[in-house]
């Protein structure tokens, strides 16, 4: 899960906004969001028979 | 007048669909073209990744044969097909393609599928940077 969180948001990072540094927070950001969203939906899915 | 400087805008030089076509065919290829390395390097690199990762996780690489709905076949193909020339040669080699219940049986097959779908989706997202930076729509 981390990796393809890694490998998706050097993409969309790479792709969006117009500065280096805006970009690098975006791909951090993208990361971050996958990272946490993948954790909260399987301890969701953890509970659910 | 502003119709005529609108039509100039939205003119695109053949050359960006070349670079688009080279950077679906082989990830990082357009951003190579355009002479874009770290670029090139990040996101043709994570494409190989990937789509590698994904083939290592013993993955399945979709196609039309199917005993099933062949239109169940056709959106992931299209995914799948955003690989390009890793998507083809491995249709020739007939590798990542058959349906075989002891790689269906491994834990990391639906991971592997992922990864080759998204390796592909990414593919398109490299392809578009390519085109609208070649097009002079992007910086």
């Amino acid at each position: 899960m981390a990796l393809f969180a890694a490998l998706a948001s050097i993409i969309f990072g790479a792709m969006a906004k117009d500065t280096t540094r805006e970009r690098l927070i975006y791909g951090l950001k993208v990361f971050a969001e996958f990272m946490v969203i993948g954790l909260v939906l399987s301890w969701i899915l953890y509970f659910i028979p | 007048m502003v119709k005529a400087e609108r039509m100039q805008v939205e003119e695109t030089p053949g050359s960006a669909w070349l670079t688009g076509l080279a950077a679906w065919f082989i990830p990082g290829l357009g951003h190579v073209l355009l002479k874009r390395w770290f670029r090139a390097a990040l996101m043709g690199g994570a494409v190989w990744v990937c789509f590698f990762v994904g083939l290592a996780m013993g993955g399945h690489l979709f196609d039309l044969t199917t005993d099933g709905w062949i239109i169940l076949q056709i959106p992931p193909m299209i995914a799948n097909l955003g690989s390009g020339a890793l998507y083809i040669v491995s249709w020739l080699l007939n590798y990542g393609f058959a349906d075989d219940p002891v790689r269906a049986a491994r834990a990391t097959y639906e991971y592997g599928n992922t990864f080759l779908l998204i390796a592909g989706l990414l593919n398109f997202l490299n392809m578009l940077d390519a085109f609208d930076i070649a097009a002079g729509r992007k910086s």
